[in-house]
């Protein structure tokens, strides 16, 4: 018995001493400028990278954040993804309640543990272990430490002092080590107006301090945060990646490395294959006509499938597995599209890029692995012809919105080269819509559209082809949804993927369109294209805004008027100007009673000042006010 | 209401069924199948099952007992680029956590099938294509993806998922999102246990069955082995043209309406054993819960909140007040975990003292507390939304447990797991069907748990109109019940900013300034929003008259009921009622021309209503609007009746208010 008391005096002893205060992480200390638009403090955010060889690098974490209120605990992120190269040495976190008391401990073995397998990706030998904490009191602070060891020392990741929108920052610290030989290599972007202090930066050593930054405020129509807020890339000359060891001080020599070790012999072919192919282009002798016919033997047979395992998350998969299985990733479909035009002797390169439909570059001032998808690039006079090979239905070198006008890059056999994508332009993003339609007595509407789409309006348009019949319906019923009781009764579409032009022709019909009270009726003569994108009001708005791309609408619509009734009154035609576009509207009589409508509208793409928003609000509030303009009739 | 047309309980007559039973068999795939462009029936199908056969039978091992081997055979059509994805297929299967066996999935005879220049051509999967992943503690994931698969392809696909769990097997789907030509089940039962087959959707099962003799060698209790005669049950079940499963807009949960059939054990009799029941009735299956450790014990535990409970309610005498007092307590300290559940995981005790806790934790806790104070307070089994509807007693079907409180013979329902939840307001994934409540001695009985009380919004407007039809004036707005349980939902996931400019565009782009908000959910369960706006927007001034919308930016634009045929009940959540007081000062030098008519409308069987009052007192309009919902789900048959009243309602809002200069 004496020994068990002994033994529990002991442990409570010890709890004791461990469960101490910790004054330092009370939220008195907390400046009221920091919890101004905050869901969460950063109190510290001290990154360690310690690169001890090419092949070895430590990144250890220590993150103190007091979370104000539960939109705060996504700043926790304590998570950390690992693999077969990637080890998670330590992980733990400890809570604390808001005076600083710890509340509770959490080790290794309660962090759950999750295969990286989801939505879009297939199969991944990547897993991730993450806390899962329920929090019992707000505010209460969260200290998460943690430690990764990975040969991968191509990838060092890259510093955000901010990394979540109201979230403030006490302090967040950077430093790194790396051995002298190995060319370390770094660039700063978005420093100024931020208070980062740059410790120490020599070539084996770079360290800094960022401190009080003010919680940042999400809003509409921002460019994506990492243009705006603080980071540093970095990278080194001498780096490792999967097993193999690189080297590359420019583009070229990184091309060529990635050519060398991570694609040759990569583009093997079955001679039965190679036979079928030149078979398939015949006695064609132009290159692009060539790739034309591949390409569209590539989009018959082959599927996108999200398999990322080892290297084969950098590397493509074989071309003659994928001539055998008949699906790929985005860089096993490239790969295999560029063997089988080498099989009819027709160039391509493998073009590494962001896919996204938010425009991203590669950065092209440095030199680093970047880049999360794969395109092919033909060499086509002094330009190139760009293919989405993970798609079945794209057009022949179109870009749609997903990689069109951003910097890529290039691997040549003779190295790498940075390009900018096709840019389409605002006045060839077009929609042109020419239709009529009909009121009756009742104020029933029938009518016939025909809408025409180009350039990146046509990739909005091309899948709606494919679409069940219930989610047409969902489409036109969202696109008009200004038509109240819309039915549609029809819809033909003709896709010309050589001119890149989706052609719909729909047919509907609509009870009630006209409001008729007391013996008038009212309506909005503009029904098929009123534009909806409202533009909220945002007050104090800080960041600048902008309109990624541009797009010309036009329209032609004969009405045709009840005779039962006579015009009142028409709208008066209308026309503005601005630096965001042009709008315009007429309205004309016709001898035999009907009106024609006739509209325009060209927004243009652009980077804005924070305070131009409200300009455009007003500029969109306008055209959707005249887009609005209601026509009455008299009963006659 | 036309539930019962849902749901079936099979009584599988003992005629089996053995026609067609030959018709399709893996690896004799047609020429006409290859060569079919699109479905004959569902044109817009991307692809179709061409055929689903499964088969469910018992392996007797020696030492270990029976395993339930799960026999699947499927061969799909790829008619569409977008039913490529077809070919990526994936079974989830329980890990070894805990005293399980894990499960394991095997596939074999998997092989794809493409016509190249008139002849059939196969490709078998190969290892590379087979892929399995620990998803995590409790679920593995297999999969596959099928070799050269295009437009035009056809997949055959065999796995067998071989399981020591006998007390409920997978559920065998006849529907899927595309349509299926031919689906057929069978299973063959040893007669030491008894399942009850549960059919849902609106399909047309055929089903049979016939008992077969057999002789198993058994091992049992002392390692004794012998040779049992034995009975087994051989049933059958299939179906034909099965349409595709498609979503229609107000419906709970879809997978409530996709034909399917659970098997549920009901009862073991194995030889020299008694006979022991699983589930049955609704009282065999509460007593059977009730008896796990961690209910029935766990919910009985005492000597963690006493004290707590003294300072907080021992001294409060209505029952009453001291009822909110410990709910609100429990509310407050307890932190929910996220995981729902019937059973508690770590226990109360630890819950209590960690503030956080799963379902039946913190709803133990709050009943134990109350049985405490004398309140007699007791479990609700439920089954939330998204986990189906409970049919048919047994275990399986709930995944949470709630607390009810009989005071002065009402019944009050209470679930702490959510911090805006209160008395009789549960958080809406609660609101599905019946629950059966527990009594202590392990009685049942069953408890309504979709709300019949009216939620209100009441919205009052006091504007004045200028004459461009600039709007000025100032809004208050009354939320209670399960609308004001939505809006702090709704709210606490926004940053307040960022709610005022949805607010501003949900509201027709209207301009609103000195916003205030009454919400505090230990005071009321309601909550009043008032602000001041301005807006441009919401009139037509026209040849001088002004043409004003009476619901101004609450005027509905669309009907919610646009398809022509229904098949699934109509789901509005809650009984609800949103009352318009709106009075408009129109401007000095105008008159009222003409006002809408003011009319009532109303549904047979007063499930929705409408009405609308509208007169001029000076240079004064008063508006008064009301719109009620009066149940919380019906039945489709009323979908054309809900259609015609929305559709009425519309065409009356949109009348106008005319005003003319003097």
């Amino acid at each position: 018995m004496k020994i068990r008391i002994l033994l529990l005096t002991v442990f409570v002893g010890i709890t004791f001493s461990l469960k101490a205060q910790k004054n330092e992480y009370s939220i008195l200390l907390i400046s009221d400028s920091l919890k101004v638009n905050a869901n969460a403090v950063v109190r510290l955010n001290q990154i360690d990278i310690v690169i001890s060889s090419q092949r070895n690098m430590t990144i250890s974490t220590k993150r103190v954040i007091t979370v104000l209120n539960e939109k705060g605990l996504s700043a926790i992120d304590a998570v950390e993804n690992y693999n077969k190269k990637t080890t998670v040495k330590d992980i733990e976190a400890y809570v604390y309640d808001g005076l600083g008391n710890e509340v509770r401990k959490i080790k290794r073995k309660d962090f759950k543990d999750q295969s990286a397998v989801g939505s879009s990706t297939l199969f991944s030998d990547s897993r991730y272990v993450y806390l899962d904490y329920t929090p019992t009191q707000y505010p209460f602070t969260v200290v998460y430490e943690s430690k990764l060891e990975t040969s991968n020392t191509a990838f060092i990741p890259q510093w955000y002092p901010v990394s979540n929108f109201f979230v403030s920052v006490e302090k967040s610290v950077l430093n790194v080590d790396c051995p002298v030989n190995l060319g370390f290599k770094k660039m700063e972007f978005n420093f100024e107006n931020f208070n980062i202090q740059k410790i120490n930066d020599t070539p084996t050593q770079l360290s800094y301090t960022a401190s009080n930054i003010l919680a940042q405020k999400q809003e509409d129509y921002s460019p994506v945060f990492s243009f705006v807020l603080p980071k540093v890339m970095m990278a080194l000359e001498l780096f490792h990646l999967e097993d193999v060891d690189g080297s590359a001080k420019t583009w070229k020599e990184f091309g060529q490395w990635y050519s060398d070790e991570i694609l040759s012999g990569t583009t093997v072919l079955s001679e039965e294959t190679k036979a079928k192919m030149r078979t398939l282009v015949g006695e064609e002798k132009d290159p692009i006509i060539k790739a034309k016919l591949i390409y569209n033997y590539v989009q018959q047979k082959s599927r996108y499938v999200s398999i990322q395992v080892g290297i084969g998350g950098w590397k493509p998969m074989y071309a003659n597995d994928v001539d055998r299985l008949g699906y790929g990733d985005c860089k096993a479909l490239t790969n295999y599209t560029k063997a089988l035009l080498e099989a009819v002797g027709v160039p391509s390169y493998n073009t590494i890029l962001y896919g996204d439909s938010y425009k991203k570059d590669i950065e092209s001032e440095f030199v680093s692995m970047q880049g999360n998808h794969m395109i092919l690039a033909i060499p086509n006079g002094n330009k190139y012809t760009w293919l989405e090979c993970t798609s079945q239905d794209d057009p022949f070198g179109y870009q749609g919105t997903f990689t069109d006008d951003r910097n890529v890059l290039v691997i040549k056999p003779e190295g790498g080269e940075i390009v900018r994508t096709k840019l389409y332009e605002d006045r060839d993003n077009t929609q042109l819509s020419s239709g009529t339609y009909s009121l009756s007595k009742e104020g029933d509407l029938l009518g016939e559209i025909t809408i025409i789409s180009e350039g990146s309006q046509y990739n909005q348009k091309a899948m709606l082809e494919n679409l069940q019949p219930t989610e047409k319906e969902a489409h036109y019923k969202k696109y008009w949804s200004n038509i109240s009781n819309l039915k549609i009764n029809k819809t033909a579409f003709s896709n010309d993927k050589e001119n890149v032009r989706l052609t719909e022709r729909t047919e509907i019909s609509a009870v009630n369109y006209g409001n008729i009270s007391g013996g008038k009726m009212m309506f909005a003569l503009n029904a098929y294209n009123q534009y909806t994108g409202t533009v909220k009001r945002i007050r104090n708005r800080k960041n600048p805004f902008e309109i990624q791309r541009g797009f010309t609408d036009v329209d032609e619509i004969t009405i045709v008027l009840p005779h039962e009734f006579a015009i009142e009154f028409l709208p008066n035609n209308y026309e503005l100007k601005s630096k965001f576009g042009a709008y315009k509207t007429e309205f004309i009589k016709k001898d035999n009673g009907s009106i024609l409508y006739k509209r325009s509208l060209f927004i243009n793409k652009g980077m804005y000042s924070n305070t131009e928003y409200d300009e455009y609000r007003v500029f969109i509030e306008q055209v959707s006010r005249n887009d609005n303009a209601k026509t009455i009739l008299t009963k006659i | 209401m036309k539930f019962n047309q849902l749901i079936l309980f099979l009584f599988v007559s003992l005629f089996y069924l053995n026609a067609n039973a030959q018709k399709f068999e893996l690896g004799k795939v047609s020429l006409e199948e290859l060569q079919e462009k699109a479905h004959p029936v569902d044109t817009s199908a991307a692809a179709a099952i061409l055929y689903k056969k499964a088969k469910t039978y018992f392996i007797h091992e020696i030492g270990t007992g029976f395993f339930v081997y799960h026999d699947y055979e499927l061969r799909i059509k790829i008619y569409k680029k977008e039913g490529l994805k077809w070919a990526d297929f994936k079974v989830h299967y329980r890990g070894g956590d805990e005293n399980l066996v894990p499960e394991a999935v095997s596939f074999s005879d998997c092989v794809t099938y493409n016509l190249e220049n008139k002849t059939i051509q196969a490709t078998k999967l190969r290892t590379e294509g087979n892929l399995k992943t620990d998803i995590n503690k409790y679920w593995n994931e297999a999969l596959i993806t099928m070799p050269n698969v295009k437009v035009g392809s056809i997949i055959e696909i065999h796995y067998t998922l071989k399981s020591k769990n006998v007390v409920q097997f997978p559920v065998f789907d006849f529907q899927y999102e595309i349509p299926v030509n031919y689906a057929e089940y069978d299973t063959d039962i040893p007669e030491v246990f008894i399942y009850k087959p549960i059919l849902t959707g609106y399909l047309k099962v055929n089903a049979g069955s016939k008992i077969v003799d057999e002789k198993e060698s058994f091992s049992y209790k002392f390692y004794q082995t012998s040779d049992f005669p034995f009975k087994y049950q051989l049933s059958n079940y299939k179906a034909e043209n099965i349409p595709a499963l498609k979503e229609e807009a107000y419906v709970d949960n879809l997978q409530n309406y996709r034909s399917s059939i659970q098997h549920e054990l009901e009862r073991t009799r194995f030889p020299f054993e008694k006979v022991e029941d699983y589930s049955i009735t609704w009282d065999g299956v509460a007593k059977n819960i009730f008896d796990f450790n961690s209910f029935g014990r766990e919910l009985n535990k005492d000597g963690y909140y006493e004290e707590d409970l003294k300072r907080i309610g021992l001294n409060v005498n209505s029952e009453f007040e001291r009822l909110d007092v410990i709910f609100k307590f429990v509310k407050n300290k307890m932190n929910w975990n996220e995981y729902k559940g019937i059973l508690t995981d770590k226990g109360v005790k630890k819950a209590y003292k960690d503030e956080t806790g799963n379902v039946a934790e913190i709803n133990f806790i709050l009943i134990a507390m109350l049985n405490k104070a004398g309140i007699k307070a007791d479990p609700v089994l439920i089954s939330t939304r998204e986990n189906g509807v409970p049919v048919y007693p047994n275990r399986t079907v709930f995944n949470s447990v709630i607390a009810a409180v009989e005071i002065d013979g009402k019944q009050i329902l209470l679930d702490a797991t959510n911090k805006y939840a209160s008395l009789n307001i549960l958080p809406l994934p609660d609101l599905n069907w019946t629950g059966r409540l527990i009594n202590k001695d392990g009685s049942s009985k069953e408890i309504n748990l979709v709300p019949d009380k009216v939620s209100n919004v009441n919205i009052n407007l006091l504007l004045s109109i200028n004459g461009q039809g600039k709007m000025v004036g100032n809004a208050r707005i009354q939320k209670t019940d399960y609308e004001a349980l939505n809006f702090r939902e709704q709210k606490s996931s926004l940053q307040s900013e960022r709610y005022l400019e949805k607010l501003e565009s949900s509201l027709g782009g209207i301009l609103i300034d000195d916003y205030k908000l009454n919400d505090d959910i230990n005071l009321s369960s309601s909550i009043i929003e008032s602000f001041s706006f301005v807006s441009n927007k919401h009139s037509d001034v026209i040849g001088g008259k002004i043409y004003i919308t009476p619901l101004l930016f609450y005027n509905d634009t669309k009907n919610p009921f646009v398809e022509n045929k229904r098949q699934m009940p109509i789901y509005f959540g809650f009984p609800k009622q949103e009352k318009y007081n709106i009075n408009i000062e129109i401007p000095p030098g105008y008159k009222v021309e003409s006002l809408p008519e003011s009319v009532k409308v109303s549904t047979v069987d007063g499930i929705a209503s409408f009405s609308i009052n509208i007169m001029s007192v000076g240079n004064k309009i008063q508006i008064a609007v009301t719109k009620e919902i009066s149940k919380a789900i019906v039945s489709a048959d009323y979908y054309d009746v809900l259609k015609d009243f929305f559709q009425q309602v519309l065409d009356k809002q949109n009348e106008k208010i005319i005003l003319i200069k003097v």
